[in-house]
């Protein structure tokens, strides 16, 4: 009995052995690209960096008002852009190595992770934009209501920009055939409700708001002989 | 002999009519004091830039004839040129009429079906294609005019010697720029009052009292000196504009001068017309703009100087009806709260504070102190020059703070009359000139708050 033990073990550990020994190839070649896609990601960081510096890009989204002035110990864009840069590369070296192991497995998904990787970077560039975009279409609508004198102008600021957001988040998802149709199903709805609320926000209750702020906007020139002052006439202010 | 009012220091600031030469009762009485007070200026100011020696063409007047609100009509342009003819004889003048597009150009009055044959003069592309004034120092050179002008087209107080004393100056070698003053109401022009005429006053050292109407008289030495200047190519977007022309005029060496004229040519418009949001990215941003190129010039400017001016100085005039404070107290009190993270990337917090506190007061007896709009002025016009938030949206988040400013000026000036206007606006330019070290060090430390 001990005679077969002894035989058993030493054939499984045989086997193990031989496929250990099949293996490390494969394993050493798996290190040697994720060790190579760690040096090549580091260098498309520094790359990267180096190219937001020429084109300025933190001070050119800041005055586009896509990004606010880098808060100390807050990175700004530039980083961050370097940051996923190096993150995008060294996770796609990691799945290339996988690739190189040889296991079916292993080799399918990453292969199919890799297929998939174009999309996904895509979508979250799309993604990225449209939030960036948001936080400009946020400012402008709100400076723009204030200016107008309206009392509730972060609220409309906060619904433009989230309408933005959701279409961002829409068109990303979408783009990466996350839940496609049901993506849309549900942007359509939650988009119309928002626009049809809005109108009817307008037409039942601010009605005369708009009005006002129309008139403002548009005045209707006095009409000549009829008497009406002018503003200076009526004691009011001309700012030029 | 009328002397030209020596230079004073900041301390000794006085309204820029205590400094004028002459005043005229209206008719031709007004005139001939006028003119005599024009040849005065002329001998009493020594001419240390040389007006270059005059060649035939350079007896010329050229004229740029604007209609602003539309088209100028080939008449206007014949009645003005007959009058400078009659005004100046022995010269020869000539009006071009603006013509608005894109390039703008400027026309003869042929274009206008007037007087048919004569050939249109054309820009010769100096500068930005919308550039009315790159126009006129192509076309005077050119031509070599004497002396060269920007004029509003529009019916003119025939009181007033209005061209004697826009043009002599200048034809006579006496000064190398002349612009005009108009009198105005109170309540008028709120823009120049609360931002461009102080800022320019303090940071040049020298008060153009209405600096952005863009109307103008320059000699051919100046004119040529502005033609030969790198912002036509460095920054054609900007060059050619009304402020770059008054700042590049008041930082540099160029004898200015201005002259007090009758009523504002154009018809006064509506005031509902204006939206103040928009007036401010237009008229202020240029100006800031400006303030940012010339930042190395203006912070080495210490005195304030008068400049000669011409004509019968006029009080500001009352506003015959009652403005109201609260509109634009609102409009302040709403912005403040709305806005104050676009504001905190612009105003130190002491300055935050100070406006929250202002805000607190009722509408009647709402307003600005003048030193805390002054560092607010200089605070957005270097957030212009370090871009801190898009130039756009930042001269609109402005208008609030402008509205609030408004609204206290309505307030410390609804009991006084014209001259105690004055007074309020002086004391107000005194406040920019007393925060000047203030936005010198906030330029050296942008980051310092």
């Amino acid at each position: 009995m001990w005679q077969d033990t002894k035989r058993i073990f030493l054939d499984q550990t045989g086997r193990v052995v031989d496929a250990v020994a099949r293996l490390l190839p494969s394993v050493l070649a798996m290190l040697l690209i994720v060790a190579l896609s760690a040096l090549i990601a580091f260098g498309v960081r520094g790359l990267v960096r180096r190219l937001c510096q020429r084109l300025e890009v933190d001070r050119r989204l800041r005055e586009w008002g896509m990004a606010d002035p880098a808060a100390p110990g807050r990175a700004g864009p530039s980083v961050a852009l370097a940051r996923v840069a190096l993150w995008t590369v060294l996770v796609l070296g990691f799945f290339l190595g996988l690739s190189a192991l040889d296991t079916p497995a292993a080799a399918g998904l990453s292969l199919r992770l890799l297929a998939y990787a174009p999309r996904a970077l895509v979508a979250l560039a799309i993604i990225a934009a449209g939030l960036a975009c948001a936080r400009v279409v946020e400012r402008n609508v709100l400076i723009g209501a204030v200016n107008m004198g309206l009392q509730s102008a972060r609220l409309l600021a906060l619904g433009a920009r989230w309408l933005v957001v959701l279409f961002v988040l829409a068109l990303g998802l979408e783009h990466a055939g996350v839940g496609a149709a049901l993506v849309t199903v549900c942007f359509g709805v939650l988009f119309g409700g928002i626009v049809l609320a809005l109108a009817l926000a307008v037409g039942l209750g601010a009605r005369d708001l708009v009005a006002r702020s129309l008139d403002r906007r548009f005045p209707e020139p006095p009409r000549e002989g009829s008497g009406e002052a002018t503003g200076a006439e009526r004691g009011q202010v001309r700012h030029l | 002999m009328v002397p030209v009012p020596a230079p004073a220091t900041s301390g000794e600031v006085a309204p820029s009519h205590e400094g004028t030469v002459g005043s005229s009762p209206a008719g031709t009485a007004a005139r001939s004091a006028a003119r005599l007070r024009c040849e005065d200026l002329v001998q009493a100011t020594p001419s240390p830039v040389a007006i270059p020696q005059r060649a035939a063409g350079q007896e010329a007047i050229l004229v740029a004839l604007d209609g602003r609100t539309g088209p100028v009509s080939a008449a206007q342009a014949a009645s003005l040129e007959s009058q400078l003819r009659a005004c100046f004889p022995g010269r020869t003048a000539r009006v071009l009429l603006v013509a608005p597009g894109s390039p703008v150009a400027l026309v003869g009055p042929a274009a206008s079906g007037a007087a048919p044959g004569e050939p249109p003069a054309r820009s010769a592309g100096l500068g930005p294609a919308e550039s009315a004034l790159g126009a006129l120092l192509a076309e005077g050179d050119r031509q070599g005019s004497a002396t060269l002008a920007m004029l509003v087209a529009g019916e003119r107080d025939e009181r007033e010697d209005a061209l004697r004393l826009l043009f002599e100056p200048v034809l006579g070698g006496a000064l190398d720029y002349v612009c005009p003053i108009y009198p105005r109401g109170k309540l008028d022009g709120m823009l120049n009052t609360a931002i461009v005429y102080p800022l320019h006053r303090a940071l040049f050292g020298r008060g153009l009292r209405q600096p952005a109407g863009g109307e103008a008289v320059l000699g051919l030495a100046l004119a040529r000196e502005l033609i030969a200047d790198r912002d036509w190519r460095r920054d054609p977007v900007h060059a050619g504009s009304d402020a770059w022309l008054v700042a590049k005029v008041l930082s540099g060496n160029a004898r200015v001068g201005q002259a007090w004229l009758g009523a504002w040519p154009l018809k006064e418009e509506p005031v509902a017309h204006e939206d103040a949001s928009h007036l401010l990215a237009r008229v202020v941003g240029p100006v800031f703009h400006e303030v940012d190129r010339h930042a190395a010039r203006w912070q080495r400017v210490e005195r304030f100087e008068r400049l000669p001016t011409l004509g019968h100085p006029r009080a500001l005039e009352d506003a015959p009806g009652r403005a109201s404070a609260e509109a634009p107290a609102a409009a302040f009190r709403l912005g403040l709260r709305e806005l104050g993270k676009v504001w905190g990337l612009v105003l130190p917090p002491a300055t935050l504070l100070e406006l929250k506190r202002a805000a607190a007061a009722p509408d009647e007896a709402f307003q600005l102190d003048d030193g805390l709009w002054a560092r607010v002025v200089y605070d957005f016009a270097l957030a212009y020059a370090t871009r801190a938030v898009e130039r756009g949206l930042l001269l609109r988040s402005m208008t609030p703070l402008y509205l609030g400013f408004v609204a206290g000026f309505v307030n410390r000036t609804r009991a006084l009359d014209g001259a105690g206007t004055e007074d309020r606006i002086e004391a107000l330019c005194g406040a920019f000139e007393g925060e000047k070290r203030y936005a010198i060090a906030r330029w050296r430390w942008p980051d310092h708050f």
